[in-house]
């Protein structure tokens, strides 16, 4: 037990903090379409170039080979650096953190050898084709539909809130390969190619104001057999690998910024005009309880981020504990927000982007944080069956 | 950087339970057997340098330490008992550290009640008292000091009341009352974090072994989602706890800021889950016999010695920013 880095993570830390002072974009990302994509591929490709690219990925597959420690440190550094833009909210979020995971645990050589340094260097978005109108929690009922021709997949069927599917190459998608099996035994794990014909996105617009959420409509889509990941039907299995990925680093950087938007918000209370419309924020007791035990939580989620650090390095992968966290951070996360509105006062009526340090447009955006990549129930479910091992009810 | 416990640690953790298993029942007064156990494991003296007469673990072992008694619900004056062994000893009483390492004594907490009294915390068979009086931390004679009890709301943690207690002779004043305080504060979360996750304990197992509507009613997901959130908080305070711990013992720029978010988060899981935890029982989770109740009672106890949530939170938002 101890909180000491290594005088190697400590250099790590230096090199970050000096690469990120001389290279971090200053200009705002744009909120949308291919102006976002070239943004958040050029902000990949420098991070590519500077060695910052796939921190936490093998050092065969073009990674730094780092340990989770050193993510984090860089996660930090990052937010230190006071950033205009957040490190997940990025359309190369799935490349990094799900499908180039997913093909270094399950791909063969030839679809790593392919994939793997293009998603690195900045060159591709792909997306996660996973939900659909009629399987979102329930993802295991999924219905988009695959069938074998030759040696190629044909799909029809439909996702939905797919992000950042209308400036993908590639996407991470979940069809059902054979209708007559148990539902978790005949799903497959393909990479779809987005320009392939037959593909029909339609942008839908989301509560913050953003149109990276997509449905898209697969008519008579040919993928060649050979972009399935693992086998044919063996889907599931390749997908609890892509979602252990998101309990274990996926969602670091979120919690990690979170710490400096509650410090950020400490320093807006102490200038905004309270509700007594005389005493600045923090002179009112209610809002300084909140903020102080914001800070405590927010200091905690991390303890309990290295904590899981310190499991995953003992057991190798991320365990079901990690859906505390995911809990724990979604629901806190949406507090700080729900809070910087009360504190900030009639500035609450101007709206601010998503991104950046506006308080509006992170609340709107903050919704997604107990529903995205599981709700909140699903979380608890998952607390209760797996980690404490309650039984599963029908 | 690593945040769990050590195989050592963990060896450490495992005897003190077995000790404590072979010696108490949860719900029961503290036994002699316990006490003299504890004192011949060293545990009065487990964190006090080896030059000082202690066993020369640390803090962090500290914690571990006072999570295990907060799960176990054990009462009785372990925490002023630990704390003034390392008062003395701080102090230069080698004399006195070692008659307290030896658990010859039991030190009652005695803190501020009004303005004219003080309220002690296991007074009964203790025969010193460990005061605390704004940032001054002094150790005590309590004999000849008139003590006055009072109906006790933990009927495991007797309170007395006593006048004029800090005209009593010190044996000894804490050089650095307010480190003395910090440690104290925290080695309340982590009897705090005990109970969290005692209780969480409680519920999935009631939730595992009761059954209605013909299934466990731990598959109802209001029980299961509840229980969840039993889980969740009690991770949170155990690592903040041990967060702390170590900033604490490393002497972190930011260790106060640390100690005072352990106890925060600690006292609301500790409240919060011994309070579901009755839900979580039905019926018998409101009897006497149940040992639910004694959850409920004793986390209102920790979580009002060494400062309030409320005192706690001012602090965590005026202390050196997390680093
Ligand atoms: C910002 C954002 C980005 C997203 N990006 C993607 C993406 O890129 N690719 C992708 O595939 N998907 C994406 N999703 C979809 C996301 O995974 C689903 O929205 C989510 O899994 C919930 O599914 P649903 O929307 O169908 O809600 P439903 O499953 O219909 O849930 C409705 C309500 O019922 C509750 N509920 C459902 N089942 C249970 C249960 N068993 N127990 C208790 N309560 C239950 C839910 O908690 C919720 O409150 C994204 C979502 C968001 C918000």
């Amino acid at each position: 037990m101890n909180l000491d880095f290594t005088p190697e993570e400590q250099a790590f830390r230096e090199e970050a903090r000096t690469w990120l002072a001389e290279h971090l974009p200053t200009e705002e990302r744009p909120p949308d379409g291919q102006p976002m994509r070239e943004f958040d591929l050029a902000w990949q490709k420098t991070l590519f170039e500077g060695g910052w690219a796939g921190i936490n990925w093998p050092k065969e597959y073009g990674g730094r080979g780092l340990n989770d420690i050193q993510q984090m440190i860089w996660y930090e550094e990052f937010a230190r650096a006071d950033p205009p833009f957040t490190l997940n909210n990025s359309c190369t979020f799935v490349g990094n953190n799900h499908g180039g995971p997913t093909l270094i645990v399950s791909g063969t050589d030839e679809q790593k050898s392919f994939h793997l340094p293009k998603i690195l260097q900045g060159d591709v978005v792909w997306c996660q084709g996973f939900s659909e109108p009629g399987a979102g929690s329930d993802l295991g009922s999924l219905s988009c539909k695959a069938v074998i021709d030759g040696d190629e997949l044909v799909v029809n069927g439909q996702k939905i809130w797919t992000s950042y599917a209308h400036v993908a190459d590639f996407q991470e998608l979940l069809v059902r390969t054979d209708p007559s099996a148990p539902k978790h035994k005949g799903i497959s794990w393909v990479i779809c190619d987005m320009t392939t014909p037959g593909i029909e996105i339609r942008e839908i617009t989301t509560m913050s104001h953003v149109n990276d959420f997509c449905e898209v409509f697969y008519d008579d889509v040919r993928i060649p057999l050979s972009n399935v990941v693992g086998q044919v039907n063996d889907g599931w299995r390749v997908t609890m690998t892509t979602l252990s990925f998101e309990r274990g680093t996926a969602f670091m950087a979120d919690q990690v910024e979170l710490a400096a938007v509650v410090e950020r918000l400490i320093e807006e209370a102490k200038v905004r005009t309270g509700p007594d419309g005389k005493r600045p924020a923090i002179a009112d007791d209610e809002i300084a309880r909140r903020l102080s035990l914001a800070r405590a939580e927010v200091a905690a989620l991390k303890a309990m981020t290295i904590a899981g650090i310190s499991r995953t390095q003992r057991t190798g992968v991320p365990g079901p504990e990690g859906s505390m966290t995911r809990l724990f951070h979604g629901e806190l996360h949406q507090r700080v927000y729900q809070l910087g509105l009360d504190i900030i006062g009639p500035e609450a009526l101007r709206l601010t982007p998503v991104d950046g340090n506006g308080w509006t447009g992170p609340y709107l955006q903050s919704f997604a944080y107990t529903i995205g990549g599981g709700t909140t129930d699903i979380q608890r479910n998952i607390v209760g069956e797996r980690v404490l091992g309650l039984p599963r009810v029908k | 950087m690593d945040l769990l416990p050590t195989p050592e640690q963990e060896e450490i953790v495992t005897s003190i339970a077995s000790v404590i298993a072979g010696n108490h029942t949860t719900g029961e007064p503290l036994t002699d057997a316990l006490w003299e156990a504890a004192a011949a494991q060293g545990w009065f003296g487990l964190g006090l340098e080896e030059a000082l007469g202690g066993v020369g673990y640390s803090l962090a072992e500290e914690v571990l330490l006072f999570t295990e008694l907060g799960r176990a619900a054990v009462p009785g004056p372990f925490l002023a008992t630990v704390l003034a062994s390392r008062l003395a000893a701080e102090a230069g009483e080698a004399d006195l550290t070692q008659q307290l390492i030896s658990g010859s004594d039991r030190v009652g907490l005695a803190e501020r009640w009004d303005d004219d009294r003080f309220s002690v915390l296991d007074a009964d068979g203790a025969t010193m008292a460990l005061i605390v009086d704004g940032e001054r931390v002094t150790l005590v004679d309590l004999g000849g000091v008139a003590l006055d009890s009072i109906p006790s709301f933990d009927t495991l943690v007797p309170v007395s009341l006593a006048i004029d207690l800090h005209e009593s002779p010190a044996l000894a004043t804490a050089p650095d009352g307010p480190a003395l305080l910090r440690r104290g504060a925290l080695l309340s979360a982590a009897l705090l974090a005990g109970i969290a996750k005692a209780t969480t304990d409680q519920s999935v197992c009631y939730g595992i072994d009761r059954e209605q509507f013909g299934q466990p009613v731990g598959g109802f997901q209001a029980v299961k989602h509840r229980c969840a959130d039993m889980a969740t908080r009690a991770e949170v305070a155990a690592c903040q706890v041990l967060y702390a711990a170590l900033a604490e013992r490393d002497g972190r720029p930011d260790a106060e800021f640390h100690v005072h978010a352990a106890r925060v988060v600690a006292a609301r899981a500790a409240v919060e889950n011994s309070q579901i935890n009755v839900q979580n029982h039905g019926g018998i989770g409101f009897t006497w016999e149940h040992t639910a109740h004694r959850y409920v009672t004793r986390s209102r106890v920790y979580a009002s010695v060494l400062g309030t949530t409320h005192t706690h939170l001012g602090a965590t938002l005026a202390a050196t920013a997390p680093q």
